[in-house]
């Protein structure tokens, strides 16, 4: 990319990664290449407020050693019981839906066929079936494939900065 | 009937005002959001009408930098009533001044909305607001009824037919609407819209040039100023490529420091202009009216803000510019199994009897915020053109506040003599229950 050639250091990202507990899911499973395309996609929707607490609970569950594994669950184990059916039915009460879980609260699915809904009103799959490739470093035509994760890049030089930072690691 | 309140509570802007006025009287962005320097979540302070100069003219103080959001729509549809009954209450209290219990209610709702989620808005209307009467209308209708009475001679108006394109915040819809209806068995939906665009910006800038995916605020902003749509990739990729002074598209944005201002800006908005002269060859005449809206936007204090020069707080875009709202036309290219808005199109007019289609193709309307990208509607022609049969003339309109369309349409609605009666009241509510009386708005 141009960018880089004008700049003779090139800059490193100071971020911490973050990776979103669906790409953790995904990358278990077995066909993770699409799991990810559509996490990524899923991931387009988020607004930047939910996140937070989800991380916060990650990050404590990574520092635990092995030692505190025991009293961990001993806690843990407490802690459940402690709660009564009720709370629980509450807190579920509190904590909003999401929008999936709506949807298939509302069984769309048995309806009969010729009543409109939510899901008969999506467009559907395109009428062909070429799809051009970017770039995912520098944003032009891509044609090239890395062939441990499936993503595109276009020359030697993103590849490189490819493998160095995204490579495996789906970034949320 | 004292007065009704008209209320398009979209999933990005919650645009509000009294049924009969020509523009709502508060525009809000329909979330909270908290600062980095507050504890608390905070309403957003409202928007001024001339959308224009809305981000730069606001005048709140706050830093919007790294807010975090939290919205009470999600997808499209409300799921979070307790956050929408805090937004409302904020609004009809503090920003409106209306008493609910003696006024009623014209709210927009998307289309296919579920029972449950209308059952949920039955509620907070009646029950929590008290509201003396309610009416519920989707946004195309309102937007066709807004278009057909503004020009009484149109085609449009004499078939009481159109093609309503709604290309919002949280997703894309083809909506053929007849006799005010919206024949809801030719809808086409797409997943992707202003805040799908936003968050691909966000995630782009973020992997290439400066950690931005807390920045939601900054990051609209940016794709309202910088965006435009491409009337030819491949040529346009090719100009991004060039170095230097050849490059038409490179152009800086940079970032609020907190300090000397708490809002990001264009670096230099000569730069950002510099496009317009490519596409002048191309495009049809119609393309003098946009061009005065862009000049205004970015053409202020630009030369005590040329001076100020940052190492690190801004970045530079070239193909993003033009590659992001290019997803509206062809999702595949994300990876999504879905089609364009121009196929979108021509499905929804193939689900409609034959003898629409003719109608159909030569009312196009669009409106949305994602719509005011430059060269929208240009590059929707170009594309639809090859999809439409031969014998039919494609002819698509714009509206000139894209944003309040459905709004005008809601306000007009309001203000004629039959509304009373279409409304839903308090008592029959109570005898009725939300299901018997959702059969009124025949949805």
């Amino acid at each position: 990319m141009d960018d880089d050639a004008t700049n003779p250091f090139r800059r490193m990202s100071s971020r911490t990664r973050k990776v979103a507990p669906k790409m953790v899911a995904a990358l278990a499973s077995s066909d993770n290449r699409t799991q990810a395309a559509l996490a990524r996609l899923e991931a387009l929707e988020n607004d930047n407020a939910g996140v937070e607490v989800v991380e916060n609970i990650d990050d404590e569950d990574a520092s635990l050693d092995d030692d505190d594994q025991a009293y961990i669950q001993k806690r843990q184990s407490k802690g459940t019981k402690r709660k009564t059916r009720q709370a629980k039915a509450l807190e579920a009460k509190k904590a909003p839906k999401t929008f999936m879980e709506l949807l298939h609260e509302a069984n769309l699915e048995s309806l009969p066929s010729h009543v409109p809904s939510y899901s008969k009103a999506a467009v559907g799959p395109p009428s062909s079936t070429s799809r051009r490739h970017f770039c995912t470093v520098c944003g032009f035509a891509a044609s090239y494939t890395c062939i441990r994760c499936g993503i595109r890049f276009c020359s030697s030089r993103c590849q490189n900065i490819h493998n160095d930072t995204r490579c495996l690691k789906f970034v949320a | 009937m004292s007065n009704v309140v008209v209320l398009d509570n979209g999933g990005g802007l919650l645009k509000a005002g009294l049924g009969g006025d020509l523009d709502p009287s508060v525009i809000i962005p329909n979330c909270l959001y908290r600062p980095l320097s507050a504890k608390k979540w905070l309403h957003p302070s409202p928007i001024s009408i001339s959308t224009a100069d809305a981000a730069t003219e606001a005048p709140s103080d706050l830093d919007l930098t790294s807010a975090s959001v939290r919205r009470p729509i999600d997808r499209g549809y409300l799921i979070n009533p307790d956050l929408q009954r805090d937004i409302w209450s904020h609004l009809f209290t503090s920003l409106l001044h209306v008493n609910p219990s003696n006024s009623s209610l014209l709210l927009t709702e998307p289309l296919f909305t579920l029972p449950s989620i209308q059952h949920a808005t039955d509620e907070i209307v009646f029950e929590d607001f008290n509201f003396a009467s309610l009416y519920v209308s989707d946004s195309p209708s309102l937007v066709h009824f807004y278009e057909a009475s503004r020009r009484p001679t149109s085609l449009l108006s004499r078939a009481q037919c159109s093609l309503v394109v709604d290309c919002g915040f949280s997703f894309t819809h083809a909506a053929p609407v007849f006799q005010n209806f919206t024949l809801n068995y030719a809808v086409k939906r797409i997943d992707l819209g202003g805040k799908a665009l936003t968050n691909y910006l966000k995630e782009l800038v973020s992997y290439r040039a400066l950690n931005v995916m807390d920045e939601t605020f900054i990051m609209d902003d940016v794709k309202e100023k910088l965006c435009f749509v491409s009337l030819n990739v491949p040529r346009d990729l090719q100009i991004a490529r060039k170095p230097g002074k050849e490059n038409l598209f490179r152009c800086t944005y940079v970032l609020p420091d907190g300090i000397s201002y708490t809002r990001g800006f264009v670096k230099n908005p000569d730069d950002a202009k510099r496009y317009l002269s490519l596409t002048d060859e191309v495009s049809s005449p119609s393309l003098g009216v946009k061009k005065d809206v862009i000049e205004l936007d970015v053409s202020e204090k630009t030369e005590d803000r040329k001076r100020i020069d940052l190492t690190k707080n801004e970045f530079d875009l070239t193909n993003e510019r033009f590659l992001v709202p290019e997803m509206i036309f062809h999702p595949a290219d994300l990876g999504m199994n879905q089609a364009g808005l121009a196929e979108c199109i021509v499905r929804a007019v193939n689900s409609c009897h034959p003898h629409l289609h003719p109608v159909l193709y030569e009312s196009i309307v669009l409106t949305g915020g994602s719509t005011l990208f430059h060269n929208f509607a240009e590059r929707l022609e170009k594309e639809l053109r090859p999809l439409v049969p031969d014998e039919c003339q494609v002819k698509i309109t714009t509206q000139e506040d894209p944003i309040l369309g459905a709004w005008r349409g809601g306000s007009l609605l309001a203000s004629s003599p039959s509304f009373e009666a279409m409304c839903v009241t308090k008592a029959e509510y109570e005898e009725l229950g939300s299901v018997r009386c959702r059969k009124r708005f025949l949805h």
